[in-house]
């Protein structure tokens, strides 16, 4: 590791604090780990606070060579900044590198970042770009790129540009711009972002995978026409719905050969089978694909029972039953409440997602997440609920809940549909296919929205509830909520961040928001063959660690 | 005959403009439309940004306009950049614009367009799916035709056996059970280890590239099962009534051996019916192609239709389109001209 810090000298003093707080129990390592890392501290010395060693990751000698098949959608390559998928990212990711990488154990890793550092109040960051990092065309990677790619992101005029909101505090809401003199470069290697709010979410951020890092020659469309990148490999073959597929690149020097190790595969081949489980499942029986890119519901055993190896993560990955406020009579915060309070999460846990997660509280904000306050479980009263709901006269409205055809999804909305039909209210259910969802999904009034999870619980509140957000489908505007999570966002202090976080999700809940039953575990599997392909809680490959036996 | 072939011909290509014409109506409604914005700028975008991205990308003209373009009568529609200049065409390909474009580019210019979902030129994915489909299918035919005239002389040839009987039963078994269902039991049975059979594979995807007994056997048969029962119906229908007929009595009481009577004198004459059976039968197999492909995920002819059709792929679904026409009809055609070749009594004049 390059990390020139050592624990206590330099350390963010915000962090040293939330080393004494998970020593004295308040804080999980997890949320420890996410905390400081986000705050600059290396994983390492991270790990050093709180008196321990970073796990060493691999036993085995990882195997040079060889090529992995892997099922995976294969969707139309878009601009980075615009990626609506994951899927479209882990193609990508083959040949442009992240300024910072989400780890499974929570802590955030520094890629074409060497380290960052915030100020006291979280109103600037320094990031130290690493040094002798190589485009493949030769060019070398400077402060100049990062600069060019964090004003990129903050171009909102571009449409479906979601980056434009992770860095919100950057942008100039006039011009729809990156503020004058936000974004500085300071050295050769070195950019220093002024931000106009604090937010300490900012690093976190640049973890998602619309923020991949493009070579200045790239202006917009697909990336793979002309694959300049500072990652270890190239597209190969590009056949949208079919395959793609990613080859090693033998004319060019990763740079993280010599910080992280790896890559070791020489090929990676990505094949569509549609989105039915079961064609992966004949696919793997087949012999076909070396693993899965998602394995859910029923299939998990299945996939456990043919001798596949799983590979579990848990996470703050969720689905929303989300209510849409600006429709009758969900315009009302009585019947959203009434609602909420017909459905006992722990059931829909085990109906709609066969209890592989854990129980949530309609508040959006996970355990694991650094900021969690516990408010208390979810209520669940039916005779209350339907009380709730003749007062508000609306007992005999009849609500139609549309969601997608898509196993655990549909199951959800099922199970929810049950509980308020149980509770006596008139519920009935629409499932459609992809072709005619998506067309509309923003504007029923009553559906389910699948999250997946972000390092910081603020940055999904931030995205999804924060009044006229591109994201927020419920269509939830409450200024107070706003005003909270503002506050929220500006503290670097753990304890007084998590008393905002406890009014923040209250305020969420009491306003009847989401049905939000449960976190998802995510499931992988793969053949005795792969090794190091841990599941991720937000889907990313890693391609540099896999390698095949 | 000439007369015949070219009002064929002429039916054909006004079957084929028809067709694109409802296509293009039904793909350009303003919903289908919508789709097609929010699967090219993200899932998440507003109604103001659909609309833009609509006039921008030449979707905002009147239907009929935007149809002679792709058809190649109108000139193709452009938009301009904000200096004034072209920024992006029908004609232009994807960079800015090239001097000397053409203003015409239709089908008619010989260009099919460019598919939104898989960003490839239309003509390129027919072909490639045209090529895996016609693999496909020239299997099916080489285990069906010569499967279904076996089962139908056989059982034709003496009515009422007990082979007749069996076989009859066997047959309707197989036409009576559609490609979903035959498919699944397929795949449950010698694929799955729900039963441990596993003799073959589930998934035809690599068969695309290579294809071997194991991993092309199901799609096979699960298509040519539900043509042969049928062929074999007809088969059976056709040579049990020639068996019947005079001149086989005649041939009989003259002493030819039963072999020599059913393979020299009813086998020409009862295999009238089946040819063209089996010419109409393709059509039909393409139609279970459909189900099959997208089944096996085999990524052919019938798998783009469903991807072209789901995603409301305008210029794709238009391209699909044209090719089944000249396929249905085409096959109709042979049918036509092979039947006056098989019973010299028919005429085309």
């Amino acid at each position: 590791m390059t990390q020139t810090k050592t624990p206590g000298s330099s350390v963010h003093p915000a962090a040293l604090m939330y080393a004494e707080e998970h020593r004295s129990g308040k804080l999980s390592r997890r949320e420890f780990l996410t905390r400081s890392t986000a705050l600059g501290v290396s994983s390492a010395a991270a790990w050093g606070l709180i008196g321990l060693q970073q796990p060493a990751r691999a036993q085995d000698e990882p195997v040079e060579g060889g090529t992995l098949r892997m099922q995976m959608q294969t969707k139309a390559l878009k601009d980075p900044r615009l990626s609506d998928w994951s899927q479209i990212a882990n193609f990508y990711r083959g040949w442009l590198d992240y300024l910072v990488e989400y780890q499974n154990d929570g802590s955030i890793r520094g890629m074409l970042l060497e380290s960052w550092e915030a100020n006291e109040d979280a109103t600037e960051f320094t990031l130290t770009v690493r040094q002798g990092v190589t485009w493949n065309s030769g060019d070398p990677f400077t402060a100049e790129d990062v600069a060019r790619n964090i004003t990129r992101w903050c171009d909102s005029t571009v449409e479906g540009n979601s980056m434009a909101g992770r860095m919100g505090t950057l942008v100039d809401r006039e011009t729809g711009q990156a503020r004058e003199g936000a974004v500085e470069v300071t050295g050769d290697h070195t950019v220093v972002l002024h931000l106009q709010d604090p937010d300490v979410a900012v690093v976190a951020n640049m973890t998602d995978y619309p923020a991949a890092i493009v070579h200045s020659s790239y202006e917009t469309g697909d990336p793979s026409e002309d694959p300049i990148g500072t990652g270890p490999y190239l597209p190969a073959e590009n056949q949208v719905g079919v395959r793609q597929v990613l080859e090693r690149n033998a004319d060019h020097t990763w740079w993280g050969t010599k910080v992280y190790g790896g890559p070791y595969l020489d090929r990676i081949e990505y094949i569509d089978y549609g989105t039915d489980p079961a064609a992966t499942l004949a696919a793997a029986e087949s012999g076909e694909i070396d693993a899965t890119y998602e394995t859910t519901g029923d299939f998990v055993e299945i996939f456990d029972s043919i001798g596949w190896i799983p590979s579990e993560v848990v996470t703050a990955a969720t689905i929303t039953v989300r209510l849409n406020q600006n429709s009758a009579p969900y315009d009302r915060a009585d019947v959203r409440r009434a609602v909420q309070m017909a459905v006992d999460n722990a059931v829909v846990l085990e109906l709609g997602y066969n209890d592989r997660g854990e129980v949530a509280a309609n508040h959006h904000v996970c355990p694991i997440h650094p900021e969690y306050a516990d408010i208390g479980p979810a209520e669940h009263d039916p005779a209350g609920a339907l009380a709730l709901m003749e007062e508000a006269g609306e007992a005999d409205h009849t609500f139609e809940l549309i969601s997608l055809d898509d196993a655990w999804q549909a199951a959800t909305c099922d199970a929810v549909a049950a509980q308020m039909r149980d509770a006596g209210l008139n519920v009935e259910r629409a499932v459609l296919p992809g072709s005619t969802f998506w067309n509309d999904w923003l504007t029923y009034p009553f559906s389910a929205t699948e999250w997946n999870m972000r390092p910081l619980g603020v940055q999904v509140l931030a995205l999804a509830y924060r009044s006229g957000e591109a994201w927020n489908e419920t269509a939830y505007a409450n200024p107070d909520f706003d005003a909270a999570l503002a506050r929220a966002m500006s503290v670097a202090d753990a304890e007084a961040r998590s008393e905002i976080m406890a009014e923040v999700e209250q305020i969420l809940r009491d306003d009847g928001v989401v049905v939000q039953p449960f976190w998802r575990s995510l499931y992988r599997h793969h053949t005795e063959a792969v090794h190091d392909m841990e599941q991720h809680p937000t889907f990313e490959h890693h391609h540099y660690r896999w390698w095949m036996s | 005959m000439l007369r015949f072939i070219a009002g064929r011909l002429a039916t054909m290509l006004l079957t084929a403009l028809c067709l694109t014409l409802v296509v293009f109506f039904l793909t350009n409604l303003a919903p289908s439309l919508e789709r097609v914005a929010k699967t090219q700028i993200g899932a998440r975008v507003s109604d103001a940004e659909v609309e833009s991205w609509l006039n921008r990308n030449g979707y905002g003209g009147p239907m009929l306009a935007r149809y002679g373009e792709w058809l190649g009568v109108m000139p193709g529609w452009t938009s301009a950049a904000e200096d004034g200049g072209l920024a992006a065409g029908r004609c232009l390909g994807d960079t800015a614009a090239e001097a000397g474009a053409p203003r015409y580019c239709g089908v008619l210019q010989g260009d099919w367009g460019t598919s939104t979902v898989f960003r490839d030129e239309v003509a390129t994915i027919i072909a490639r799916s045209l090529a895996l489909t016609g693999k496909l299918m020239l299997w099916v035919l080489v285990v069906m035709v010569p499967g279904a005239l076996v089962i139908g002389v056989l059982s034709g040839m003496r009515e009422g056996s007990r082979t007749d009987r069996g076989l009859s039963t066997l047959s309707i078994l197989s036409t009576a059970t559609p490609e979903y269902v035959s498919g699944v039991v397929f795949i449950a049975v010698f694929a799955s280890s729900a039963v441990g059979l596993r003799w073959f594979n589930g998934s035809a995807t690599s068969a695309m590239e290579q294809a071997t007994f194991t991993n092309f056997t199901l799609p096979v048969m699960t298509i040519a099962l539900y043509g042969m029962g049928y062929i074999a119906r007809m088969t059976r229908a056709s040579m049990a009534e020639v068996m019947t007929s005079q001149y086989i009595r005649t041939a009989r009481l003259k002493g030819v051996s039963f072999r020599a009577l059913v393979l020299r004198h009813a086998l020409r004459n009862a295999l009238i019916a089946p040819f063209t059976v089996i010419m109409l039968q393709i059509p039909w197999i393409l139609n279970g192609v459909v189900i099959v492909e997208t089944l096996f995920n085999y990524k052919g002819f019938g798998w783009t239709l469903v991807q072209a059709a789901s995603n409301n792929d305008i210029e794709l679904l238009l391209g699909v389109s044209v090719v089944s026409v000249i396929v249905v009809l085409l096959t109709q055609l042979i049918s036509d001209l092979g039947y006056v070749y098989l019973n010299p009594r028919i005429r085309i004049s």
